[in-house]
């Protein structure tokens, strides 16, 4: 069976400009590259999909927009990278600074008393350059070095990405490979602490009494996770995660956990496979490859720290041709042949019997949008199945006590060749 | 540390009651524990009515110090006993309670044989039956020590606690650390470091001393339950107010880092330049080290890493979880110096 009958003109064309967001130029992680780079650290505002708009820091590009979190730095390995760190935040905020964990970091200029982890920029507009070379490629972070229980709930967080030589790899490994990958930037706010901070209050906020009820993937909070990148409606949060991918692809999952609380991320639709932590395959001494990797559903990642992983999805083990085949039909690119032809196991309710999720393609078939009743769905107009993957902290699935929302978004897997080519 | 008449003596029953084979050339480690009162200052100058460890030289010497967290207990390589001898001193006048309080002790990685007390009918006959300690209980104020035994000291790191009321007795502070080399410099079978440091993490609810000191915590009282604990001083190795801390190496070389946490949340100690390999966690060493610059310590976790340098280097670390005590201005705390 190929249901062919494409309901829901209206959506359709929403969801076409969503699917906009892959673009032909699909730099499906956004960031920066380079070797030297001028920083600022500033004041902003972020907004979230209760409608609150959140007193925010963060580090941006000297003389750029304001954005949460600071840019994703793409690097390759082998690079000497210099940041140039400018202090533009309130008298507030005191001095503000950068630590770059597994790389030996040379400070120069700016302030560093006793007792402090690194030296800083001191605050009106005082700056501070770091260097340091990246040996080795992985998934690596950067934050506030400096009062780190206020700073980095604020937002003074990024991801910083080292690539290798090799192309389509994370690590010099082809247990690495992979054909798209993500971004899963974690953090979460406690308002108290932003509120008092935007009124001058620091020296009043307990910050012992963290208290989140906003949580994010890459600076964003569902729905707005599935939004395009760049979106003009989110100016300060420029950075999406939405990953989507074809069957038969690898996924590589970069992990990031930049909050102070850690989260179960959890992946519906299949395992991965964690290949690496804190930018360092899992290997074995001696050994070849992640050799040391493990499978898992449910990513927690500790705070500070990354991880990858290698998602796939064939369909494999549902024990129905996902696709709606007869047996007589040719196949799918990578389809799990297997199951090929096998009908679907359910008698699917009338119409009249469903509630329509923005999601539902209108059939349970991929890339087979069906029947929709006019201003249902219309957010896959590809027919792709949406797995959603979420802190299973549940409670962080909320935006400020309000479901859904919070550390949530939805892998696509979207039928052969309709995605931009990896 | 080691009494070897009383040990032999005590080891010639215990081993015919139990596990003679083993006991036959073991050695035993001997540690005269006293739980007592104590005021500790913090950073911010507030007073903390704790109750902690002091190591005596004997049962009833009081000559040692209670400290926050408990006197380390090294147990030396080839001792496979550890015997704690202990001496309760939170009687009703020395806490300033109506009662004073009975005191066990457990380890959580070495087998002992727990016998379990439960609550009688008085004071609170609606508890009856309930179990309040994990283990036999030294009453408050024994004339004649009681000694809780371990027969199975593998080389790794532990952490001792109060298993009466832990709800209680470890907010109050009743905890240490129990280590052991498998040989010198080398803390597991073929893991081998030159040096090595504690870092001992816990925590504090101040309010919950204050209610606790002036006998308004219990069944039926101002503070009637442990639920809304809310820490405001984070200690690493009894030091409140620390924004981050150093251990010096000293020298080139490897240095074991022991990492143990008594608090109730979890730490997640990060290095600042340094990698870490993780080469063991509950006293058991992993067959494969990871490098890591943070990872999580669950609360009663133990996690033993290694940090390797070139020469002679301050390895910062801190905890990621961004908790610092309350009012805590940058600060490095006491530098640990590895050893
Ligand atoms: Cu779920």
């Amino acid at each position: 069976m190929q249901p062919t009958r494409t309901g829901a003109i209206l959506g359709f064309a929403l969801a076409l400009a969503f699917l906009l967001a892959v673009g032909p130029a699909h730099a499906i992680i956004e960031g920066i590259s380079g070797t030297n780079f001028a920083f600022s650290a500033r004041a902003g505002t972020t907004s979230f999909p209760d409608g609150s708009t959140m007193p925010t820091w963060s580090f941006c590009q000297t003389g750029g927009d304001f954005q949460y979190p600071g840019p994703t730095l793409k690097l390759t390995a082998g690079q000497t990278v210099t940041i140039t760190l400018k202090n533009e935040l309130p008298p507030q905020a005191g001095n503000v600074s950068m630590v770059f964990p597994g790389h030996k970091v040379t400070a120069t200029g700016g302030v560093g008393p006793p007792g402090h982890l690194v030296r800083e920029a001191a605050n009106g507009g005082g700056t501070v350059t770091y260097t340091f070379t990246v040996p080795h490629p992985g998934t690596y972070c950067y934050y506030s070095g400096t009062n780190m229980d206020v700073q980095i709930d604020m937002g003074l967080v990024g991801a910083m990405i080292v690539y290798p030589s090799t192309p389509g790899q994370a690590y010099d490994s082809a247990d690495s490979a992979y054909d798209r990958e993500y971004l899963f930037l974690e953090t979460e706010m406690d308002p108290v602490i932003h509120q008092a901070m935007a009124c001058a209050q620091a020296v009043t906020v307990d910050t012992t009494a963290f208290f989140p009820v906003y949580w994010h993937l890459n600076g964003r909070s569902a729905p707005d996770t599935m939004a395009m990148a760049n979106a003009d409606w989110l100016p300060a949060q420029p950075y999406n995660c939405w990953p989507q991918m074809e069957p038969g692809e690898r996924m590589l999952m970069r992990i990031i956990n930049m909050g102070r609380d850690t989260h179960p991320f959890h992946h519906h639709g299949n395992n991965a496979t964690i290949i690496a932590r804190d930018g360092r395959l899992l290997q074995s001494p001696g050994g070849t490859g992640a050799d040391l990797a493990e499978s898992d559903f449910t990513q927690t990642v500790a705070c500070g720290s990354t991880q990858d992983a290698i998602f796939t999805w064939t369909g494999e083990g549902l024990g129905w041709d996902i696709y709606g085949h007869a047996p007589t039909d040719p196949t799918e690119p990578n389809e799990y042949t297997p199951d090929h032809g096998k009908p679907f196991p359910v008698t699917l309710p009338q119409e009249q019997e469903l509630v329509f999720g923005g999601l539902y393609s209108g059939s349970p078939f991929l890339g087979a949008p069906g029947y929709l009743p006019p201003g249902e769905g219309g957010m896959n107009p590809y027919g792709g199945f949406a797995y959603m993957w979420h802190s299973h902290n549940e409670k962080e699935m909320t935006t400020n006590d309000i479901f859904p929302g919070g550390m949530m978004t939805n892998c696509i897997i979207q039928p052969p060749g309709t995605l931009p080519a990896p | 540390m080691f009494t070897a008449k009383k040990t032999v003596s005590r080891l010639v029953v215990a081993c015919l009651a139990l596990m003679p084979i083993v006991c036959a050339d073991a050695a035993a480690a001997d540690v005269y524990l006293r739980a007592d009162v104590t005021t500790m200052t913090m950073h911010d100058g507030t007073q903390v009515t704790m109750w902690g460890f002091a190591k005596d030289s004997s049962f009833g010497a009081m000559d040692g110090t209670v400290t926050i967290p408990g006197p380390r207990i090294v147990v030396p390589p080839g001792d496979t006993v550890l015997n704690i001898h202990l001496d309760n001193n939170l009687t009703a006048a020395a806490t300033g309670l109506s009662m004073g309080h009975p005191v066990s002790l457990v380890i959580n990685g070495l087998t002992q044989k727990l016998t379990p007390v439960r609550h009688g009918a008085a004071p609170y006959p609606q508890y009856e039956g309930r179990i309040r300690s994990f283990n036999k209980e030294a009453a408050p104020g024994n004339a004649s020590p009681v000694t809780f035994s371990w027969y199975d000291v593998e080389p790794g790191t532990y952490l001792y606690f109060s298993g009466t009321h832990p709800q209680f007795h470890v907010q109050m502070g009743l905890y240490g650390a129990v280590t052991k080399n498998f040989a010198a410099g080398q803390p597991y079978e073929g893991v081998f470091a030159d040096r090595e440091a504690l870092v001992f993490y816990s925590e504090i609810d101040p309010l919950f001393h204050s209610m606790a000191a002036s006998d308004n915590y219990g069944p039926g009282k101002a503070m009637s339950s442990t639920i809304d604990y809310a820490p405001k001083y984070f200690l690493v190795n009894g030091e409140s107010g620390t924004t981050m801390n150093r251990v010096w190496t000293g020298a080139a070389g490897s240095v074991l880092i022991r990492f143990v946490n008594a608090g109730l949340m979890p730490k997640c100690p990060a290095m600042q330049e340094h990698y870490m390999e993780v080469v063991a966690e509950d006293g058991f060493a992993k067959n494969y080290p990871e490098a890591r610059f943070s990872m999580v310590l669950e609360p009663l976790k133990t996690k033993d890493v290694i940090v390797t340098t070139a020469a002679p280097t301050e390895i910062d670390f801190y905890d990621r979880r961004g908790y610092v005590s309350i009012q805590a201005t940058p600060s490095m705390g006491t530098v640990m110096l590895a050893q």
